[in-house]
């Protein structure tokens, strides 16, 4: 063995072990949830612990899918992950491009309003926007909550936009208004086809985000009907005595699969949207 | 002659074009009008209307008389919200202090690892995509103090338990523990991308010095990270100061308020509604902080948004 083989195994071994221990806790949870889920009610409160379900039965899953409520829970997560989407897109699309393409007096005001908005926490507009829906009759509101979840989204959509635009040559929309194009056929026909990578990982990062939120829907919409999955998820950690774990480890997992298949299909522009444009260039 | 025209004519053309491009012809802010109605109407006028809020006194959700700061001045004084501010502060320090490194070490581990580590690194971002009420429940089930793993393994190492997260001494820190296991791959995802950015040169040059591996961390790798990791840390020093759903389905901001974080108290008293003046100014004030947070990462990253 070369000294640098010799090396480089040296250096290996301890990065193998940590490596090796962060795969356990990361997977341990989700191990004993995915284990807990697939034991009887009564297996899964032994001690101590078991790991491998015996019996193992899918009754806890089929307990979830059959639940009355379940099936309109799935319908609103879906509707208010998809809703806030295509708000957050219909609005921060035309002024990404302009921001990409237009240089005007007071761009940069609005510009700054926007990104202004974003540092506005959810948390802090609970108690005024409950006021004013209360006061509205507008709690309870299927509509409501995705205008709540699209305005969340919507300075991101805006920044990502813009950058996505930035890459396409303005060459492109000369040549177009040269044709006789408007500006709006070239965002469509032109600039949205070229920028549809960006567009997608866009519409993951803000279906993932609406998809998992709780307090938007539990505060403003709490009623059975309107409740998502992750409501009913909650809702039923508060029930204390009545709680089976197998049954909520179930509903934890039904209710993740989405995102976690989004992600798998979808892992790179996932990462790329993680890290893109935070460090000064 | 006549093509001389021509191209003169196709260049003024262009310039025209390109005027009206750049200008976005008559009316370019028509084109932030649908985004900006929609935050005015969502994030702006409910954010000036908690500051009108916060200056009155209240009965449940009614105004009933204009009071200035009076809400801000027995807030400030009120012993609840020292301990709820101390709980805040505990909360994000503490979940800052062990996020960071461990997310470092993930990074710098996977790293190591070639082709194996890039597929375990996709792998370790799994808890990162899930639902905070996901990874509550999930931690709350690891961590029941009668049947959970986490505490049969604890028993067996001959660690007191107590009612782990019904216990006061270690609810707030059992929290922290769920935080960190669901939010490390963040910050293991930007140290990649930061470490995958550090010059090999550097290396090579201590090296040449005879320097070893904690050299070449100290003197090339830290500092050409710290900008990422400062970001990093405000970005989630952002999040773990609004962070309500974590609280909630873990410990529901006890035992006996231990738990309970400025955020979590607002949540708190928007639903029960007894009296919701404390909490408008509750909010003004966590607006007040996040909005010094964004600003510092602004100025950091340049980063036009967060």
């Amino acid at each position: 063995m070369t000294i640098a083989a010799q090396q480089s195994m040296r250096m290996r071994l301890p990065a193998w072990l940590s490596a090796a221990a962060f795969v356990l806790f990361v997977a341990g949870p989700l191990v004993w949830a995915l284990s807990t889920s697939l034991k009887t009610e009564v297996k899964a409160v032994a001690f101590p612990p078991v790991i491998l379900p015996d019996p193992l039965t899918f009754q806890a899953y089929i307990d979830v899918f059959t639940h009355k409520t379940f099936a309109i829970e799935l319908f609103n997560s879906v509707l208010y992950a998809t809703g806030s989407v295509v708000v957050a897109l219909l609005v921060g699309l035309p002024a990404g491009y302009a921001a990409a393409r237009f240089h005007f007096r007071g761009k940069n005001f609005l510009m700054l309003t926007i990104l202004a908005t974003s540092m506005v926490p959810g948390v802090a507009l609970l108690v005024p926007t409950y006021y004013l829906l209360d006061s509205l009759g507008l709690l309870n509101n299927e509509f409501v909550i995705i205008v709540i979840s699209a305005a969340r989204l919507a300075p991101q959509t805006v920044w990502f936009v813009q950058n996505f635009v930035a890459t396409v040559p303005v060459e492109i929309d000369e040549a177009a208004l040269v044709d006789g194009a408007t500006r709006p056929q070239i965002l469509v026909r032109l600039i949205l086809p070229l920028i549809r990578p960006g567009i997608a990982a866009i519409a993951v990062l803000g279906m993932i985000t609406t998809w998992n939120d709780y307090i938007t829907v539990a505060v403003f919409a709490p009623d059975t009907l309107k409740r998502t999955l992750q409501v009913a998820l909650v809702n039923q950690v508060f029930d204390a005595v009545g709680i089976s774990w197998s049954y909520t480890m179930a509903f934890s997992i039904v209710a993740s699969i989405p995102v976690v298949l989004i992600f798998l299909f979808a892992q790179k522009w996932f990462v790329a949207g993680l890290t893109a444009g935070t460090v000064k260039g | 002659m006549s093509a001389g025209f021509a191209n003169a004519a196709a260049a003024w053309l262009r310039s025209r074009i390109r005027m009206r491009a750049r200008n976005g012809g008559d009316r370019p802010w028509l084109w932030f009008a649908p985004v900006l109605f929609l935050l005015l109407l969502v994030t702006l006028y409910p954010t000036a209307f908690v500051v009108w809020m916060s200056l009155h006194k209240t009965q449940f959700f009614q105004l009933t008389a204009f009071v200035g700061f009076a809400n801000y001045f027995d807030l400030l004084t009120s012993t609840t919200f020292r301990d709820i501010s101390w709980n805040s502060i505990l909360y994000v320090f503490g979940s800052i202090a062990f996020v960071l490194p461990v997310g470092l070490f993930a990074a710098i581990a996977f790293d190591a690892l070639g082709k194996v580590g890039a597929g375990l690194r996709v792998m370790a971002l799994l808890p990162w995509t899930l639902s905070m009420s996901v990874v509550g429940s999930i931690w709350l089930w690891m961590l029941n103090p009668t049947f959970g793993p986490a505490t049969y393994i604890m028993k067996s190492l001959t660690i007191p338990t107590g009612l782990m997260l019904g216990d006061p001494r270690f609810a707030l820190a059992l929290v922290i523990l769920a935080t960190v296991w669901w939010s490390f791959p963040y910050v293991m995802v930007m140290m990649s991308a930061a470490l995958q950015s550090v010059p090999v040169e550097l290396y090579e040059a201590v090296d040449i010095d005879g320097g070893g591996v904690v050299a070449k961390f100290r003197y090339v790798t830290l500092p050409q990270i710290l900008p990422m990791l400062g970001s990093t840390a405000l970005t989630l020093a952002i999040l773990y100061l609004t962070l309500v759903t974590l609280i909630i389905v873990m410990t529901g901001g006890g035992p006996l308020g231990t738990t309970t974080t400025w955020s979590f108290d607002i949540f708190r008293e928007t639903v029960t509604a007894q009296n919701v003046a404390p909490a408008a100014a509750a909010s003004v004030i966590v607006l007040i902080v996040n909005v010094i947070l964004g600003a510092v990462y602004v100025r950091l990253t340049g980063r036009v948004s967060a």
